[in-house]
Parts: structure tokens; C-alpha cells; sequence
């Protein structure tokens, strides 16, 4: 009786499958895309990540934390660092970059912990964002500084990832498996809990929630997410530079979780494929480029203040998530 | 009988104000006992305290024999003294029957790893959880607006969710910051009739703060009145209603 009713029902869950035909049908890809069409399809893959961990602190925690691009930073250094120096394999360079995000995340927790919240925790991330930036541009012995350091040619097990081709298909596994294992989280109690601290942290203690924990928690699995998703970048780009962690880079995924929809991982979905191939799209335009970017994410902000992933509910109320309203 | 909750010279400070002073009282199961006082009395800082959200700096409270005093909200909240809010306690973003799956958090037995890997025992945890929360909505007759927005709802199914959400792991003990405040005389008296079943029918042991003193002299077993953070009078409301000491300092005659 209760089964056949709620945002769960069967006919519902089973019409949101339809998320599962996306990286199927996007095994195509490659046979169509050209090297730098599959570049910018990576790039998406990458910011996926990204703007998925980012949300989960932003959207579903509430908290103005901006150490996102420390740990995409960070993410992309441990793997560049372990395989130029140790020879690391990527698989385990991958591992490593998520361990030490988690890390990362942990630290940028515990400022939140501190009661640290707002303005002051959104200052004293982006200052820990800029920290990491020094770090890596005067940390010049392992660091190479401003050259940046050159990754060797990877693979991942016994395939050379030596073309955008090979990258893609390591990327759509790698995302497809920490996106549904992020929305299996955030699907659950986990989740809940999350978001009950978000909309009111005291009552949530009140029902026995350790929040303390769930703060950690949140921090941690995100930057572990966006630690992968640096370890995707380095590969993706080669070359892993100081100046890719900067403060431009912070509002590119600030403004990839605002226009996908605060909240939503599909919404963060839809946030890093607009946000990435717009401005691909507008390097025609030399000059004018960074005007329409800008253009575009106020439009989006202005007409769809809950972000695109709105439209897809207006649609049908099938692709309406938990835990996200609009 | 063993009371549930015992106080013995609890006292609250504010920055070297005395929210509470030696605060002594027990409470039993089966029982309502409204608190009752004028504004600034220290009638929530005394759920607070009992609650864990504000520290004591003296005497000790004890829940089922064993002292609360020092520990955390959530602690005490698993322990079994769950509370409501004075300005709602409700999670507005979230549906119905979400804010009481969240109030049935610790009963919902599920692993880390399984619900990350989305193994059958996790999805199964929470099945079980939803058809719990179902079934604790349709005891109160919310079954119908289970999935809508909390934000969207009157003033009164606000307070009754709220308090379904309290008794979701039932609590011995229920503490009710003006469980009726906002709320049409009709649905003040039935939000008491609910209330006293609890305490009747379920042997919960209730504590609630109320300003409506005829509420609290038709619907409470006993009355505890403070005063500038101390206990001026404890006793029925009989009792209460000849006290001297209390017509003067808060029914304002004598």
C-alpha cells in the first residue's frame, strides 16, 4: 500500500533509468567526434566531477566553502607528482589524488567545525584555494613553478591513454562510477541529514544526528570527488600549471553549480556541459568571447534562477529528485 | 515509581546573568507537566538545558537513572528525550514525510559502504524506514500530504509533523516548546487531546511549555512555575491555582 505512493513510487524510480542510457549512448562518441571535439567531451567529464563535489557543499550542505579548486588542485599535483617522480600507474595515482582531496576536504571541514560560517568560511577557503596556489608556484624543486610539471605518457591497466579516444572511455567510467556513487549517497539517510543541516543545523542534533559528522562527511567526499576529478585533468591536459587552480577558475565552478541548479547532480550535469562547451563555442568570436560567457550565465541566473535543471522538470515531474525542489 | 527525569539544583549563566537557578525537579512517565512562567522566565533555556543546547554550570539531570548533563543534542536526542521548537523545528525545503524520515535517522539501519555501493540490505533499510514514516503519518491522520513541502503547509499541520517527527524512535520523553502557539482554538484543543493520549495511552512522560493558562490548567497533570529562573511553584493545578505566591508574581493578582 505505502509502496504505491511518494516521491519513490516504482513507476517513477524506473522512469528515472532513463539517466543509465546517457553514457551508453555516449560510447558512440568517439566514432563521430573529432581530436578536439573529444577534448571538449573529456573537459565536460572532468568538470562534471568537479561541479558535482562542489554542489554537495554548496546545494545540499549549504555552506559557502570555495576550497573546490584547492582540491581539484591538489588532485591534479598528487597524481602529476607520483607519476612523474615514482612512477606511480595512473589507477593508482587516481586513488591517491581522491585520498589526499578527501584529506584536503577534511581540513576545509574543519574550519566549518569551528563555527566558522558564511562570508568568514567563504574568505578563508578562497584563501586556502590561493595558499595551495603558492605553494605550487614556489614549490618550484618538485613543482617546476610557473613551467609546470610535464606528465609521461599514462595508461590505465594495460591501455595507453595516448589519444583523446582512450581518455574518454576511462573518463565515462571513472564518472559514471562516482556520480552514481554520489547519488547513492545523497540519495539515503547520508543525504537527508545533509540537507537537514543545511535547512536547520540545530534541530537536526535534536533528532539524534550527529551533524558534526555529516559535516565531515560532506567535506571529505567532496573533495575526494573533485580530487578525481583532478587526476582526470592532469591527464587531460598533460601539463599541470599553477595558474589553472587560480581565482578565475573558482568562479567557473561557482558558476557551473548556479546555472546546472544548486542541488542537483543532474543539475551539476547539465552546469559542466554548458559551462565547458559555451566558451569552446565562443573562442570564434576572439574578443568577445568572455562578454557572451558571462552574457549567458546571467541570462540563465535571471531566467531560471533554479538552474537549467528546472526545464528538465517542467518537462515531467518524473526527473524530479529527492532532496531538490523548485 | 522511578521518575524518568530527575533535576537537582540545575543552573543555567548567560555572560554572569542566572538564567537558571537551582532548578529542582522530577518528572515522571505517563505524566504532562507543563512549565509555565512570564517571558524571560527561563522556561526554554530549561529545555535547553535538559536538551544539551546549552551548558549547565550546576546540579545534575538525570534521564533513566543515568546523568545527561555535559552531553551532546544528539546524544541526549538517542537517548530518548526528543523536543520541538519554540520558532518550529521542521525542515521547510524538505517534504512531509522526509522530515520524518530524518527524525527516524537512527532507526534506519544502513551502512556507509552499502549505501554508497547501493547494496540491497541499504535500499531495504530505507523501504522499512518510508513504510514506518507512512504508517506514523496516517496514525495522525497526514498521510495524505506526505509529499508535500513542509513550506507549504498551515501553521497547524506545521506543529502537528513536528511533533509526529519527535515520536518517530518513540521517546519516553517528549519535551514541547508552545506546542500550541499559533493555533486556531480548535486545533488547540485537539492538539492537547492529542497530547494527553500520549502521555495516557502511551505512558510518554511530557513535559510542554504553554502561555494559554486555561490549556495548561485543563490539560496538565502537574505545573512547574518559574520565576527569574527559579522554581516558585510545583504542584497540580489545583494547587496552583490557590498559590499566593504565584497569583502574585504571574497571574498578576491576588
Amino acid at each position: 500500500m505505502s509502496e504505491t505512493r511518494g516521491p519513490s513510487t516504482p513507476s517513477m524510480t524506473r522512469w528515472r533509468r532513463i539517466y543509465y542510457l546517457i553514457p551508453v549512448v555516449a560510447l558512440v562518441i568517439p566514432y563521430f567526434a573529432n581530436e578536439y571535439l573529444l577534448w571538449v567531451v573529456n573537459a565536460i567529464l572532468v568538470y562534471t566531477l568537479v561541479t558535482v563535489g562542489f554542489n554537495l557543499i554548496i546545494g545540499n550542505l549549504g555552506q559557502l566553502a570555495f576550497a573546490n579548486t584547492a582540491f581539484f588542485g591538489i588532485g591534479s599535483y598528487t597524481t602529476a607528482i607520483l607519476m612523474v617522480y615514482f612512477g606511480v600507474p595512473y589507477v593508482l595515482a587516481i586513488v591517491a589524488s581522491a585520498v589526499v582531496g578527501g584529506i584536503a576536504g577534511f581540513l576545509a571541514s574543519v574550519a566549518a567545525l569551528r563555527g566558522i560560517r558564511l562570508y568568514y568560511l567563504a574568505i578563508i577557503t578562497l584563501a586556502f584555494g590561493e595558499l595551495m596556489r603558492w605553494v605550487y608556484l614556489h614549490g618550484d624543486k618538485v613543482t617546476d613553478g610557473s613551467d609546470g610539471l610535464l606528465l609521461p605518457k599514462a595508461s590505465f591497466f594495460w591501455i595507453p591513454l595516448d589519444s583523446e579516444a582512450p581518455k574518454f572511455y576511462v573518463f565515462l567510467l571513472l564518472t559514471v562510477l562516482v556520480v552514481k556513487a554520489t547519488s547513492n549517497l545523497m540519495r539515503s539517510k547520508i543525504g537527508r541529514a545533509i540537507v537537514a543541516i543545511r535547512d536547520n543545523e540545530s534541530s537536526t542534533a535534536s533528532l539524534g544526528i550527529h551533524t558534526a559528522r555529516y559535516i565531515v562527511l560532506a567535506f571529505v567526499w567532496s573533495g575526494a570527488v573533485v580530487g578525481i576529478a583532478g587526476a582526470m585533468f592532469a591527464v587531460l591536459t598533460e601539463r599541470v600549471l599553477p595558474e589553472s587552480f587560480g581565482l578565475t577558475e573558482v568562479i567557473i565552478h561557482f558558476g557551473m553549480v548556479l546555472v546546472g541548479g544548486t542541488g542537483s547532480i543532474v543539475g551539476s550535469v547539465l552546469g559542466a556541459i554548458a559551462l565547458t562547451a559555451l566558451p569552446e563555442y565562443f573562442r570564434q568570436f576572439p574578443g568577445m568571447d568572455e562578454l557572451f560567457f558571462g552574457i549567458v550565465i546571467v541570462l540563465v541566473l535571471l531566467f531560471l534562477p533554479k538552474g537549467l535543471v528546472s526545464l528538465l522538470h517542467r518537462i515531467s515531474p518524473v526527473f524530479q529528485e529527492r532532496y531538490y525542489r523548485d | 515509581m522511578e521518575p524518568l527525569l530527575e533535576l537537582q539544583g540545575v543552573s543555567v549563566n548567560f555572560a554572569g546573568l542566572q538564567a537558571l537557578a537551582d532548578v529542582t525537579f522530577n518528572a515522571h512517565a505517563g505524566e504532562v507537566r507543563a512549565v509555565i512562567g512570564p517571558n524571560g522566565a527561563g522556561k526554554t533555556t530549561l529545555f535547553n538545558a535538559v536538551s544539551g543546547y546549552v551548558p549547565t554550570v550546576a546540579g545534575t539531570i538525570h534521564f533513566k537513572g543515568t546523568p545527561i548533563q555535559g552531553l551532546a543534542p544528539h546524544e541526549i536526542s538517542v537517548k530518548g528525550v526528543r523536543r520541538t521548537f519554540q520558532n518550529g523545528g521542521l525542515f521547510m525545503e524538505l517534504t512531509v514525510l522526509e522530515n520524518i524520515l530524518a527524525g527516524l535517522h537512527v532507526n534506519i539501519d544502513s551502512s556507509f559502504l552499502g549505501i554508497v555501493l547501493g547494496l540491497g540490505e541499504a535500499r531495504e533499510a530505507e523501504r522499512e524506514g518510508i513504510a514506518r514514516a507512512y504508517r506514523l503519518l496516517d496514525l495522525m491522520d497526514l498521510g495524505a500530504i506526505a509529499d508535500q513541502p513542509v513550506k507549504d503547509l498551515s501553521g497547524g499541520q506545521q506543529r502537528m509533523v513536528e511533533i509526529v517527527r519527535t515520536l518517530a524512535t518513540d521517546p519516553p520523553l517528549l519535551l514541547l516548546d508552545e506546542p500550541v502557539v499559533g493555533l486556531s482554538p480548535p486545533m488547540r484543543d485537539r492538539m492537547m487531546e492529542i497530547i494527553r493520549r500520549l502521555a495516557g495511552e502511551e505512558g510518554i512522560g511530557i513535559m510542554l511549555i504553554e502561555h494559554v493558562i486555561d490549556l495548561v490548567m485543563s490539560g496538565s497533570d502537574v505545573i512547574v512555575v518559574l520565576s527569574s529562573g527559579e522554581v516558585i511553584a510545583e504542584g497540580t493545578p489545583d494547587e496552583i491555582r490557590q498559590n499566593r505566591e504565584v497569583l502574585e508574581a504571574y497571574l498578576g493578582h491576588a
